[in-house]
């Protein structure tokens, strides 16, 4: 069986995805990087839900849906973080995660 | 000169990615399908890393478009058209035009000479290559056509919930849901990034 046939291939490589994505939500600076990352991760998901909605047939299209929905959630979570940090930069005038230091001091 | 330069600098990308859909083709004796599920997971990985390791973050959010149009073209593969379409349409169509938006919103000309990544880059990313590791692992560990009785069930469970029963309510409860966000969305986004009035 070839490996576009099977479910793990597709389950590894949203892992893989998502491996990248919470490396770079954890180490980058730059708030709207986090966000890209966030993006990957929920990208990742949606992978895996997409195979799981097409190896398992009696599914028979609810994964597809469930993976629609989660990219309207997706876009509006985009457009509220993105408002939020060009509100904080308006402040701050850094995207700088780190350098967000009100509560602390 | 450096015209040269770029395609050549284009030409051995490409042969990067293009390698495992041939060593897939030839060496391993696989099927099209298999090749080109190669090259397009090849080109989403490489493009994924190079979101989170460029110094550029206007070139991270071009790579992003690009692991979004391969990962499109992997749900095209599953037969998830309409999934892919959306992807298209509102990931590379409106999110990756809003992040870019806001990447130039807030660049100063100091980000990219400054650190790029926290001090705990080292143990995030011993961190993600475990957590890799571990859902390769549970998939390859899990005889998947033993539970797929079960994971029919949740799933119907959660889709009685969500969608509602019957064949003329289906999904009506989703559509209303992501109107209401939707909207909720772009009116927050609207309030929050609007100019402060000066009083």
């Amino acid at each position: 069986m070839g490996i576009s046939e099977q479910l793990n291939t597709y389950l590894t490589l949203s892992g893989l995805l998502f491996a990248i994505g919470s490396f770079g939500f954890l180490a980058r600076r730059n708030a709207i990087s986090m966000l890209m990352s966030i993006e990957l991760m929920l990208n990742a998901v949606n992978l895996a839900i997409v195979a799981f909605g097409a190896f398992i047939p009696a599914l028979n299209g609810d994964g597809a849906v469930i993976a629609l929905m989660v990219i309207a959630v997706a876009a509006a979570e985009a457009t509220v973080g993105l408002a939020i940090v060009i509100a904080i930069f308006r402040n701050r005038k850094t995207p700088l995660v780190d350098e967000y230091d009100a509560m602390r001091r | 000169m450096r015209a040269w330069l770029y395609l050549l600098a284009a030409a051995v990308a490409g042969a990067i990615i293009t390698t495992p859909a041939i060593i897939v083709l030839i060496l391993m004796g696989g099927s099209f399908d298999d090749a080109l599920l190669a090259g397009l997971a090849t080109l989403m990985l490489a493009s994924g890393i190079a979101v989170v390791t460029m110094r550029d973050i206007i070139r991270c959010g071009l790579a992003m478009i690009v692991c979004f149009l391969s990962l499109a073209g992997i749900y095209v593969q599953l037969g998830a058209p309409m999934v892919a379409a959306a992807q298209v349409i509102v990931y590379i169509g409106a999110i990756s035009v809003l992040i870019l938006f806001a990447i130039m919103l807030t660049q100063d000309k100091a980000a990219p000479a400054r650190l790029v990544f926290q001090t705990q880059a080292a143990p995030a990313a011993i961190a993600s290559i475990i957590v890799a590791v571990l859902v390769a692992i549970a998939a390859y560990g899990t005889n998947w056509g033993a539970v797929t009785a079960q994971i029919e069930a949740t799933t119907k469970t959660i889709a009685f919930f969500v969608f509602g029963g019957g064949p003329s309510s289906q999904y009506v409860l989703v559509f209303e849901a992501v109107s209401v966000l939707l909207l909720a969305a772009v009116i927050g986004g609207v309030f929050l990034a609007k100019k402060e009035r000066p009083d």
